[in-house]
């Protein structure tokens, strides 16, 4: 067996212990407040974290070909976790969706395997029926009807931030599988036919949706999310207030080791800290990359590409709503933010692309 | 080449990725360059805290640096409910210590705000109060500093001074007019919180409060004093309807003392009425002058040279013929054959009937509105009157005579002593003043500040020296004798008004004035002085307010240094009066030489011996006829 990709490893490892690091910073006021104990949830992600680099090693020892034998298999456990999920008393209800298990303080959303199961799934799919992608009918619509099945799943919980990494993260695989252009186009066109639908059916849609353009119009509700973000990104400057000296931390920004992470590093680490940030993801997405360019058998390029490209998408979706480009949308970033299963996940994912790597 | 494609399609993603990141660090950047200013300022706002400190208010001096509107500190009581952590301790101690409900000071405590204010009951603390609530040492917990109007001189210049509310606010007086100047800024401290309030471990920055600006007063506090009490004599001796006087400096406007009963105290202020409280009577009040209005046609028949006071004269039989009115001369039967010198001293109606038709009304009117009456003086104090006159259509010839000699007129009081100090003064109106400067609290620069202003020249230096001979003679000789100050040169001129209500005049209830100045020939202080309705003495101002007037400018000589002028006019004596007269200096000369010397008064020895040692009071002085003097004797020829 070859080595595995050293360069990808230590931008994960170094992206990851970062946002370690950060999560301390910007949770220590909220868990000493919530919880009496400042490291509480550093201690959790940091537990997570050791695990997830130990599932890492392992599944970079797995040959990854075991996936496509069983890929039916996760599939499946995958859709069950799903729906079992959705029963109350099994599953817990936090932030306002029934997307846990939960066991003590510790969460496991079954929404992260099923993002990871699918592409695995889809990769196969794709490999399998290389000739057939073109015809939209017998190729493309029996894969997106199973997206588009798991995604209602998720949105039953609700959780459209996932769901929608979810449906991107496949369409994407499709697109780089080789279906036409004319069909995203056809895609795209529907979905605009149906977001002016909405829209003409309630026109205070278009304005909740473009709140995010001037979130001073209501700056306690839809706008505050954003406002908070903008405080801390706005005065954090070229090198920002220092480690640890974060305002908007100090319960102004609602739970800020999660979704607003990034903001807290503006904050802390100014536009320096920004642009390190953004050169790690790059870095790590364009090893990620490599590695599907470089591999020999379809599968493993599938699989490594869809696995790279969700983690871009998500890291994207959240920088943007962080930044407010796009309405808030509730997603997580990557590798950064707090959230056990997430960054579990994630890691086995870079798992599975590093096992990949030893093959090219 | 299937590969071939696929990777293409990865590159394109890859593309479109680092654009979506470029677009990310580029808003990024947008927001903290272009944003940075809003952002942060807003952010700070968010972020920091304010403990206001109050500022110290202005305080107004008189003219001499003396304090009458001062500044105790107390202390008052300031929660920030979010950094108290046993809220029903806290309430439980502080109420405690208040003695106030547990329940109100609960609601204080956890009241959701930022800062609140224990008001009123944690207003104005006492310091032994203060103490037990800063020994509880409990977090959210402040006492700030708060300072509360004084008044050393209490009820004294109180309509002047005017009065400030429980929050220092300026409710009337200066103390309302200079409000923005007098309060100054908040100063505070500033700290850094989070978003449930407590206080975060970032540098503080103190915010210095910046004191109000100071008062300076052209009032003389002494002369102030004598006034305030000379009132509260008259208060007590005639118990007037209402009293006024006021005190200025003819040479330039300046008002050295103004009061007026009834007074408040303005600390109390509460407990008086708002008329007691708002009128501001030396320049509120409005009435008919009497004859201390003849002084304007006095100066106005001089000026124009209608009368030559010497050598015309005037024969009054008690009353004049006006047209179909008789008007009566205050004296009943009349003052006979007189020179005009003589009709002002006796203040004699008939002979300024004369002098107001030798005039004409346009020529007497016109200098009744040059000498300011009729409209407002400019004084910068607040509710100033304007008085009424005739319209000129209206005047005939019997409004003409009544106004010559002071009926029929509406006047103030400040318009009146300004007229008068026009008259005297070497003909110059001028605009009375009362604040002096406005200074900055710390370095005593000068912000603002009045100086003497001439509204317009009214007479000629000449005739102005002749009005103040003619007024000193009627102190001498004529109705304003009770106004006589031995040794000085008093110049001054009685007035007597009945009051009118309801379209007529009332029996027996007369406004009396007198309005005095000296030294005579070189004015330094003029003072007016009306008292209304006085009860128990005949109604005339030569017999109650002339002595009142006196005794200021008695005093004012002192307190304003006034040197004692050479040449002072002799009283003329009536056969009951005591003569003022000289004491020779005796010191040194043998006894029987002093005792022919000092035949007009009384001697009494001490010690033995031929010759004086010492004498009291000392050669010189000025004593009554007939007054004691004690003489030391001693065997020496020699004095002290």
């Amino acid at each position: 067996m070859k080595r595995v990709d050293y360069l990808l490893l230590i931008g994960v490892i170094t992206i990851s212990i970062f946002g370690l690091i950060m999560i301390y910073s910007a949770s220590y006021v909220w868990a000493d407040y919530k919880f009496n104990d400042a490291f509480k949830f550093v201690k959790n992600q940091g537990l997570f974290f050791i695990i997830g680099l130990i599932f890492m090693y392992i599944i970079s020892k797995i040959d990854y070909k075991i996936y496509k034998k069983y890929s039916n298999t996760l599939l499946i456990i995958c859709l069950s976790l799903l729906i079992l999920v959705l029963i109350p008393g099994i599953g817990t209800v936090r932030n306002g969706s029934r997307s846990w298990f939960g066991i003590g303080s510790f969460g496991i959303q079954p929404s992260e395997f099923a993002k990871l199961g699918l592409i695995i799934f889809t990769s196969k799919y794709l490999e399998k029926n290389e000739r057939i992608i073109k015809d939209v009918k017998k190729g493309v619509l029996p894969i997106l009807g199973l997206t588009l099945l798991i995604f209602g799943f998720i949105m039953l919980q609700p959780d459209f931030g996932t769901g929608m990494i979810l449906v991107v993260s496949i369409v994407g695989l499709l697109f780089v599988g080789g279906v036409d252009f004319k069909f995203f186009l056809k895609i795209g066109v529907v979905g605009l036919v149906g977001i002016v639908g909405l829209i003409i059916a309630a026109p205070y849609r278009l304005k909740r949706i473009l709140s995010f353009l001037n979130p001073w119009e209501d700056p306690l509700g839809s706008g505050f999310q954003i406002i908070q973000s903008l405080y801390a990104i706005g005065p954090g400057g070229l090198f920002g207030y220092g480690f640890l000296n974060s305002r908007q931390k100090h319960f102004y920004l609602p739970e800020p080791q999660t979704d607003f992470i990034f903001s807290i590093i503006s904050e802390e680490f100014g536009f320096v800290g920004i642009l390190i940030v953004s050169l790690l993801f790059i870095f790590i997405i364009t090893r990620g990359f490599m590695i599907s360019r470089n591999c020999k058998d379809l599968f493993s390029k599938y699989l490594s590409f869809g696995i790279t490209f969700q983690i871009s998408f998500q890291a994207l979706l959240n920088l943007m709503v962080v930044v407010g480009l796009i309405p808030v949308t509730g997603v997580t970033l990557p590798f950064l933010s707090y959230g056990g299963s997430s960054l579990l996940i994630t890691l086995c994912g870079i798992g599975i692309i590093l096992n990949i790597s030893r093959d090219t | 080449m299937f590969f071939k494609k696929i990777h293409t399609r990865i590159k394109i993603i890859l593309v479109v990725i680092i654009l979506l990141f470029i677009l990310v660090i580029g808003k990024v950047f947008y927001i903290q360059v272009f944003q940075y200013r809003k952002l942060n300022k807003y952010a700070s706002s968010l972020w920091s805290r304010n403990l206001p400190i109050e500022a110290n208010r202005g305080k107004i001096y008189d003219r001499n640096g003396v304090v009458l509107a001062d500044n105790l500190t107390t202390v008052s009581l300031v929660f920030i409910p979010n950094q108290i952590k046993n809220k029903e301790e806290t309430a439980k101690k502080i109420s405690e210590i208040l003695n106030v409900s547990y329940e109100d000071m609960y609601k204080h405590v956890s009241k959701k705000t930022s800062i609140e204010r224990v008001h009123p009951e944690g207003r104005r603390l006492s310091y032994d109060v203060a103490d037990k609530i800063a020994e509880l040492k409990i977090d959210g917990v402040y006492l700030v500093k708060e300072s509360k109007r004084y008044y050393p001189f209490n009820t004294s210049l109180s309509h002047v001074l005017g009065f400030v509310g429980i929050d220092n606010q300026g409710l009337s007086g200066l103390e309302l007019m200079y409000d923005d100047y007098l309060t100054g800024s908040y100063g505070a401290i500033k700290y850094f919180s989070d978003a449930k309030g407590n206080r975060l471990e970032l540098t503080e920055k103190y915010e210095k409060p910046q004191d109000g600006v100071n008062i300076n007063l052209t009032i003389n506090n002494d002369l102030q004093l004598v006034l305030e009490r000379e009132l509260d004599n008259a208060v007590l001796k005639y118990n007037p309807d209402q009293a006024l006087g006021i005190a200025m400096n003819p040479k330039t406007g300046e008002i050295l003392a103004m009061s007026s009963r009834p007074n408040f105290s303005p600390s109390q202020y509460q407990n008086y009425t708002v008329e007691e409280i708002n009128r501001n009577l030396p320049i509120w009040a409005t009435y008919e002058p009497g004859s201390t209005f003849k002084i304007i046609t006095l100066a106005a028949s001089l000026e124009e040279k209608t009368v030559d006071l010497e050598n015309d004269t005037f024969y009054d039989g008690g009353s004049i013929q006006v047209e179909n009115a008789r008007i009566k001369c205050w004296k009943k039967g009349g003052h006979g054959a007189e020179t005009f010198l003589q009709v002002v001293e006796n203040s004699c109606n008939p002979g300024f009937v004369v002098l107001g038709q030798r005039l004409g009304k346009e020529k007497l009117f016109e200098y009744i509105r040059n000498f300011g009456f009729g409209e407002k003086t400019g004084v910068d104090l607040n509710g100033e009157a304007n008085g009424i006159l005739f319209k000129l259509d209206n005047v005939g010839p019997v409004e003409l005579a009544t106004t010559a000699f002071g009926q029929g007129v509406s006047v103030t009081p400040i318009q009146q002593i300004t007229a008068v100090s026009a008259a005297i003064n070497g003909g110059y109106l001028l605009k009375p003043y009362i604040v002096k400067s406005l200074n900055e609290p710390e370095t005593n620069t000068v912000i603002k500040e009045n100086k003497k202003t001439i509204v317009r020249k009214v007479l000629s230096e000449e005739t102005s020296a002749s009005v103040r001979s003619t007024l000193e003679s009627v102190v001498t000789n004529g109705t304003g004798r009770p106004a006589f100050i031995d040794g000085y040169r008093v110049g001054g001129k009685t007035g007597t008004a009945q009051k009118v209500k309801d379209g007529k005049y009332m029996v027996g209830n007369y406004i009396v004035s007198f309005i005095g100045f000296l030294p005579a020939n070189d004015p330094e202080v003029v003072v007016y002085i009306a008292i209304d309705n006085a009860k128990g003495i005949t109604q005339y101002g030569g017999t109650v307010a002339a002595p009142i007037a006196r005794t200021v400018l008695n005093e004012a000589i002192n307190i304003l240094d006034i040197k004692k002028p050479v040449g002072a006019s002799e009283k003329n004596y009536n056969y009951n009066e005591l003569k003022y007269v000289d004491v020779p200096n005796v010191v040194g000369m043998n006894v029987n030489d002093a005792m022919s010397l000092l035949k007009q008064f009384k001697v009494e020895y001490s010690g033995t011996g031929e010759y004086v040692e010492y004498q009291s009071p000392s050669g010189g002085e000025r004593i009554y006829e007939g007054q004691t003097i004690k003489l030391l004797l001693n065997d020496r020829g020699n004095g002290n």
